[in-house]
């Protein structure tokens, strides 16, 4: 493992100014919220970083506040912390749920939302190394390659999955993503912040390297919204999401007044199924209703070579994760 | 035939009783010192430099910038460390002959030129600290000519394939023919002509690595002309020797210690190329050195079970007898053969025509070597898939198919006895066979289809020499000198509960010295199934003999001691010693999402009398775990394209998790059959070798489609469904 600087910030300023300082001297930096796969990175050298800036001395960012008809969370809660949060239940549950099916117990204890909704993708010819996009290369290996875990929407150049589960289920919620950078504080939506390969193969957001997800804020949940989040892995825990749904819907009886849901694992961002959505709206939550979501789900997905069993798997996700719902 | 009757027992004094480890509270407190943990004066890091490609020609290698690195000591490399590693490439895969390894044509060295896979050694480096010593190895410039790279044992028979040896790909056998391994038995042709119905079907397994929790590690030291390595070994007697030999010593100027270690299941024992490594690198330094592989080092650079492919006909009876199995297989072993290739499971059954022909494989892919049972699980899976599928076919239970088939003992084949018809009912009762198998594989309605899986085994549980030494003193404090190590079974505990019942003395009077050559007369080493029957039966005679002495000479008094030891030769009269067992297991397939999961586990085994019961259920569970990863989740993957390794390490290799883990149910049938110490067997390895047969017999009977490849992964349940 080469050496590198650590930087313990006291405040996002601090942060902020000592990346500012570090990239102005010429140095990669990185943002350390929980550390757990940062670390792992820079030891298995596909993260080349001079300086770490240590985010966890920062007090008071990993706060769940009630203001304005919205939440904020602090980016650097952890994934424990949100995945028992009490005012995270039901028509924010899909969140509590996404946090609490992360990698293990070990992990979600350290682990930061900001850090799951930032980290790299977890594409094994990225990290074991290859010269990818991702890792500032000029191909993408999987295409030709071994792709069973890749993605069935929006690829291209790139063919990762985007690896995080609070991800999909912050869009489904309709957050807005908190960024601070040496001019302060801004506010992205989801489809500002999350970046198809298609734009940049680069990067899976849009953050400049100085920038720092700081938080999250949400529109509170109505009265009538439910949600849940169902995630398919290829053992009972710690793995990425070999296709996850977020689902939050407003409910009035069976009937979906309102429908949002955001597949994860299948594509480079958190998918948002529009067509889905918009099939939902008005009708009652059956299981036939259910199924065809689950059909209309798939409609667009382009499999690879060797992916395609999650076509079935995606429609079996989705009609799971709506019938969830009914008989919550 | 002959009826080797089965004696029930009783438990002893001490044997049969549930005992904790006696280190357990050492292991669970931090307290116990493993080889990573021993600290030597002045002692330095090691690191080794690695292939980045699968197959390639070193044409240069400048260690000039490297060695100026302040703090490097000692840097070596194929070109000053010339040094040929026994135990790393054998005709033949015979492990533990010498002459075998000495007359092996295709040497494997500690460091190769050519490399031939991703993870290879190419250089070492010893410095003042691990941070230097990685640091090195980035400085090191190796110039490659990149070569003509192949990963599948089939591709690399075929014309034209890239040769990784000059000979081609073939393995040599220990004459050193190129010739496949080939057992014919019977009259092969007349068995099919014999036969109503010809099955014929591919099957397919991958490489398991050992995954064992503690990755190499090995600290050299010399003083004077002799070497000390503290190194976790599953045989400190073995890679004493290795080691000796390899370096050119005399066994006396190698000490092995290894006192506590995390796992192995295969991958530690005789000598590792880390072991010569540490002690040229420290020859070299004049220092002690502390070798130390990654993770995704100790997944490329030992070993684990070789990748197999197995082609079955098999000739069978309208009335269900199997008259004639033929079988082609090939065996991926890396680009050096540590191990036979072997594919078992085929003399399980009675069939008197068996023609079976193996290709053990040279590839560019990591090395294959020993891992529990190492020719058993794979080849279980494939032949008893095929005797399933020939029961179903033939709308026959696949309990009553192996009951009229499985191999029995004759007149003129003896065995000391033969417990698996018990086994077998024992397990059908408990598991509740005939409610719980759809008799109509597939029927479940679904999503969720629960379907249920039988397998049995018989594996060797042959006696063999090892030694033990008794010491006893005044105070009637005694004291078990025996060369094992814990390998996870608790072998100090079970070698002390030995002697103790031997002795009739209690466990509380009696300490158990191990792990040590120079403290430690010759041992089988955990490999094998073998210590607890061979150093266990000489701890037992060391302990008549001491009894013996005690009754003519008294007890010692002052500082007077009486010492005892045995190196037993122990036979079985002629007669094949086996243990025993059959697994059922209930299996639920979400057929929407192409998951398994295993809900129901029932193992009955016999391994004769039980020393420990509490480790040996353990044991059972433990290799059952292992079994069902290779079922359903564990392979190493290689990018076609680039010949990479893409699935090292816990994580992507997939093992169970506990939420994985089902609850195993293990019962014993007890047998003492008058051979071994006290009438114990083998119990280490068995356990394993029935888990993939029995959970892909399982998700058959709940889908109704056959699985013809390992593991069983989601993309081949949903594609099978579609």
């Amino acid at each position: 493992m080469k050496s590198l600087t650590n930087i313990n910030a006291r405040t996002v300023l601090d942060a902020v100014n000592a990346a500012q300082e570090a990239i102005n001297a010429g140095q990669i930096i990185a943002y350390s919220g929980g550390g757990t796969d940062l670390l792992q990175q820079i030891k298995d050298g596909t993260a080349d970083v001079d300086v770490v800036i240590n985010l966890r001395n920062i007090e008071g960012a990993d706060q769940i506040i009630a203001v304005n008809n919205e939440i904020s969370i602090g980016g650097l809660i952890t994934l424990d912390q949100l995945s028992t949060h009490s005012s995270l239940a039901g028509g924010m549950a899909v969140l509590a749920q996404a946090a609490a099916s992360v990698g293990t117990p070990q992990i979600r204890n350290v682990a930061t939302l900001a850090g799951n909704v930032t980290q790299r993708p977890w594409c094994w010819y990225y990290r074991n190394g290859f010269n990818c996009f991702k890792a500032g290369g000029d191909r993408c290996f999987s295409v030709n390659g071994e792709n069973q875990q890749h993605a069935l929407f929006g690829g291209g150049p790139s063919f990762i999955v985007h690896p995080s589960d609070v991800a999909p289920a912050l869009v489904a919620l309709n957050a807005r993503f908190i960024i601070t950078g040496p001019t302060g504080e801004k506010s992205l939506a989801a489809t500002e912040f999350f970046v198809l390969p298609s734009e940049n193969p680069r990067r899976e957001n849009s953050l400049a390297d100085v920038e720092l997800l700081t938080g999250v804020r949400i529109p509170a949940a109505k009265e009538n919204q439910v949600s849940t989040y169902y995630k398919v892995m290829d053992r009972a825990a710690w793995t990425h999401a070999e296709v996850s749904v977020a689902v939050v819907l407003e409910l009035e009886g069976n009937r979906v007044q309102l429908a949002s849901v955001v597949l994860g694992g299948v594509a480079p961002i958190p998918w948002r199924v529009a067509a889905v959505e918009s099939f939902l709206q008005g009708k009652p939550l059956t299981g036939a209703v259910a199924r065809e979501a689950g059909e209309i789900a798939v409609a667009n997905a382009q499999p690879l070579s060797k992916n395609g069993h999650k076509v079935p798997m995606t429609s079996a996700a989705v009609e799971r994760a709506l019938l969830d719902l009914v008989s919550a | 035939m002959t009826e080797a009757s089965n004696t029930a027992v009783e438990p002893l004094n001490t044997i049969g009783h549930d005992t904790p480890r006696v280190d357990a509270v050492e292991r669970v407190t931090g307290e116990a010192k493993y080889s990573r943990d021993v600290k030597l004066p002045g002692m330095l890091y090691g690191r080794v430099l690695r292939s980045p490609h699968p197959h390639a020609r070193i044409l240069s290698i400048d260690i000039s910038e490297a060695s100026r690195l302040p703090g490097v000591r000692a840097i070596i490399t194929h070109e000053n460390a010339p040094i040929v590693w026994g135990a790393g490439s054998i005709s033949g895969g015979r492990q533990y002959n010498d002459p075998a390894k000495a007359a092996t044509a295709h040497r494997r060295y500690i460091f190769n030129n050519p490399v031939r896979f991703v993870g290879d050694s190419v250089a070492a480096v010893a410095a003042t600290d691990r941070h230097i010593a990685e640091e090195a190895l980035t400085l090191i410039r190796v110039q490659y000519e990149e070569l003509p790279f192949v990963l599948e044992p089939e591709a690399a028979l075929a014309d034209g394939a890239p040769a990784i040896w000059p000979e081609g790909n073939l393995c040599p056998d220990f004459r050193n023919n190129f010739e496949p391994m080939v057992s014919d038995i019977g009259d092969i042709d007349a068995g099919f002509a014999e036969a109503d119905q010809v099955f014929e079907e591919r099957y397919e397994t991958g490489f398991i690595h050992n995954a064992q929790m503690e990755p190499r590690c090995a600290l050299a030291s010399w003083e004077g002309g002799k070497l000390t390595l503290y190194t976790p070994s599953q045989g400190i007697s073995n890679c004493r020797h290795d080691t000796a030999r390899d370096l050119g010593l005399e066994d006396h100027q190698v000490r092995i210690v290894c006192h506590y270690m995390g796992g192995g299941f295969g991958n530690k024992n005789q000598n590792q190329d880390a072991d010569l490594v540490a002690a040229t690198l420290s020859k070299h330094a004049a220092a002690p050195v502390m070798l130390e592989f990654s993770r995704r080092e100790d997944w490329l650079g030992v070993h684990g079970r070789w990748p197999t492919v197995q082609y079955y006909k098999v000739g069978v009876k309208n009335d269900g007898t199997v008259t004639a199995i033929q079988m082609r297989g090939y065996s991926g072993m890396g680009p050096y053969r540590k191990n036979s290739g072997g594919i078992g499971g085929m003399d399980a059954y009675a069939c008197p025509n068996r023609q079976r022909t193996i290709y053990p494989v040279y590839t560019n892919r990591t090395t294959s070597g020993n891992f529990r049972a190492p020719s058993e699980p794979h080849g279980f899976y494939g032949i008893e898939s095929m005797m399933d599928d020939i029961a179903h076919q033939l709308g026959i239970d696949p309990v009553e198919f192996t009951l009229k088939n499985m191999r029995r003992p004759t007149e003129d084949r003896p065995y000391t006895n033969y417990s698996l018809d018990e086994c077998i009912a024992l397990g059908a009762e408990q598991f509740d066979w005939q409610s719980r198998r759809q008799v109509t594989p597939g029927s479940d309605d679904g999503p969720i289809k629960r379907g249920a899986g039988f397998s049995f085994m018989m594996f060797r549980a042959g006696v063999g020499t090892s030694s033990a030494i008794i010491r006893v003193d005044a105070n009637a404090h005694y004291t078990l000198f025996v060369g094992v190590t814990d390998i996870g079974p608790g072998a100090k505990t079970t070698m002390g509960m030995i002697a103790a019942e031997a002795l009739a003395v209690p466990m509380s009077q009696l300490e158990v010295v191990s792990g040590d050559t120079d403290r430690c007369p010759y041992s089988v080493g955990e490999s094998g199934s073998r210590t607890t029957i061979m150093t266990g039966y000489a701890v037992v005679e060391a302990a008549k003999d001491l009894i013996q002495q005690i009754a003519a000479k008294g007890m010692p008094s002052g500082d007077g001691i009486l010492i005892a030891s045995a190196t037993p030769r122990p036979t079985t009269d002629g007669k094949i010693r086996q243990c025993f067992a059959a697994h059922f297991t209930e299996v639920e397939v979400d057929t929407r999402i192409g998951s398994t999961r295993v809900v129901k586990y029932v193992a009955v085994h016999e391994s004769g009398r039980i020393i420990n019961p509490q480790t040996a259920r353990d044991q059972i569970r433990g290799a059952v775990i292992q079994g069902i990863g290779q079922a359903l989740h564990e392979n190493l993957l290689y990018d076609p394209a680039s010949g990479q390794p893409l699935t090292t390490g816990y994580y992507r290799a997939r093992h169970l998790t506990h939420l994985d883990i089902p609850d195993i149910e293990v019962s014993f049938i007890e047998v003492d059959d008058g051979y071994g110490p006290f009438g114990a067997k083998t119990a280490g390895e068995s356990g394993i070798i029935l888990a993939p047969a029995a959970v892909a017999n399982a998700i058959f009977n709940a889908t109704g489609k056959r699985m013809t490849s390992l593991p069983i992964t989601r993309d081949k349940i949903l594609g099978a469904m579609a």
